[in-house]
């Protein structure tokens, strides 16, 4: 390993280049200056698309310009991948016809699953609520995540008409996952997604993650018909249009998570 | 202030929640700061959970919870659209039984370092 230099030769040797390109009378830059921002300074462009970024469930009825939506795809595409396997591509869905089928498809089987494993909707000592909780309760332990109380209540709100699994959106995107991707696909999906939401909010767009769009994958017939060819997969999607109100004016409160922090010899927990 | 939140269940460990019993599926609930709300109902059109609407007179109007509705998620985003900053959720959910809050502190505004 003795050919790797270690960082302080590296540094050196970024001296040296642009010392010898100076003697020969070139303009050489091999050297970045570091740049520590002040303790507490203010925001710059990306902490505040950050902090003023919120799932928008409610869009205004126009239609998004499709340059937008190609910008912010565009983002995405620069992602950070595993071994830059970008295991990923997209679907635009802006025909409300296409939306709509999607819709109702999800909507069918939210009802389906609320007919079979939602017990709220018998009263307390019934027999009917006892069966179904035992089947449900089992289900909840196999599947702690998919059958977490929330999606849970969400899937009742679709099911009974209360809320759009789409919300309703004017575009969809749906990012497909190429299930050959480096080590694990679904981290990579998750990040590419990150870019273009946040792109999206820099621009003045709302999105929203819309983690039922998997129900789509149990329709064979429809994700044919969208376009989507193993080995990729539908991993996500997210809703894309104008948001209601002003809902960037001001950043929320949000919890704090536990940090171990090494350093030293030392260790700290911070929140 | 309409803060509602519920005492937790004592649970055995192998107990799974029940979705519709408040004491184990608990949503924290909003706080609403009638003074400050000038009831523009933003916060009743983007709340994802649909638990807030409007009561009183036509010219004075204020949000509230809608009766015992459950499901706030604790997103915030009826603050994020309040011009005048008069609605809060300060707590996150929690289930009885299906997993306990760990390693987790307060709500905070993003903190400047």
């Amino acid at each position: 390993m003795d050919d790797i230099a270690n960082s302080h030769d590296l540094e050196e040797l970024e001296c040296e280049l642009d010392a010898a390109a100076a003697k020969a009378g070139r303009k050489a830059r091999r050297r970045t200056a570091i740049h520590d921002i002040e303790p507490g300074a203010d925001w710059n462009d990306v902490e505040h698309a950050i902090l003023t970024r919120r799932s928008i469930r409610k869009f205004k009825g126009r239609q998004v310009p499709a340059h937008m939506i190609r910008r912010i795809l565009e983002m995405g595409r620069f992602a950070p991948s595993q071994g830059n396997c970008q295991p990923w591509s997209f679907v635009v869905v802006r025909d409300k016809a296409m939306i709509a089928e999607m819709e109702q498809y999800c909507v069918a089987v939210c009802k389906n699953m609320t007919a079979t494993i939602d017990y709220t909707n018998y009263p307390a000592g019934s027999e009917q609520r006892a069966v179904i909780m035992a089947n449900t309760q089992k289900l909840n332990r196999e599947n702690p995540n998919s059958f977490h109380p929330v999606p849970m209540t969400a899937i009742k709100s679709i099911a009974n008409g209360r809320f759009a699994v789409f919300h309703r959106a004017p575009t969809v995107i749906l990012i497909l996952m190429d299930k050959r991707g480096v080590g694990v696909p679904e981290v990579d999906v998750g990040v590419v997604g990150t870019n273009i939401v946040l792109a999206a909010q820099s621009v003045g767009l709302g999105t929203c993650w819309i983690g039922f769009s998997k129900l789509l994958s149990s329709n064979p017939a429809l994700v044919e018909k969208l376009g989507v060819q193993p080995p990729f997969e539908i991993a996500e999607a997210i809703s894309v249009g104008y948001p209601i109100g002003n809902p960037t004016q001001q950043a929320i409160s949000r919890q704090t998570h536990q940090i171990v922090w090494w350093e030293d010899g030392k260790k700290e927990i911070l929140y | 202030m309409s803060d509602a939140s519920v005492e937790k269940a004592a649970v055995p460990a192998d107990h799974l929640p029940i979705w519709d019993d408040p004491h184990e599926a608990i949503y924290h609930r909003v706080s609403i700061d009638l003074d400050k709300c000038d009831g523009c109902k933003l916060c009743v059109v983007v709340c994802p959970a649909n638990i807030l609407e409007l009561f009183g007179p036509k010219d004075s109007q204020k949000a509230r919870l809608k009766g015992d509705a459950n499901g706030c998620m604790s997103c915030n985003n009826c603050y994020a659209v309040c011009a005048s900053q008069g609605i809060i959720a300060s707590k996150p959910y929690d289930f009885a039984g299906f997993y306990e809050q760990k390693q987790i502190s307060e709500f905070m505004f993003p903190r400047k370092f």
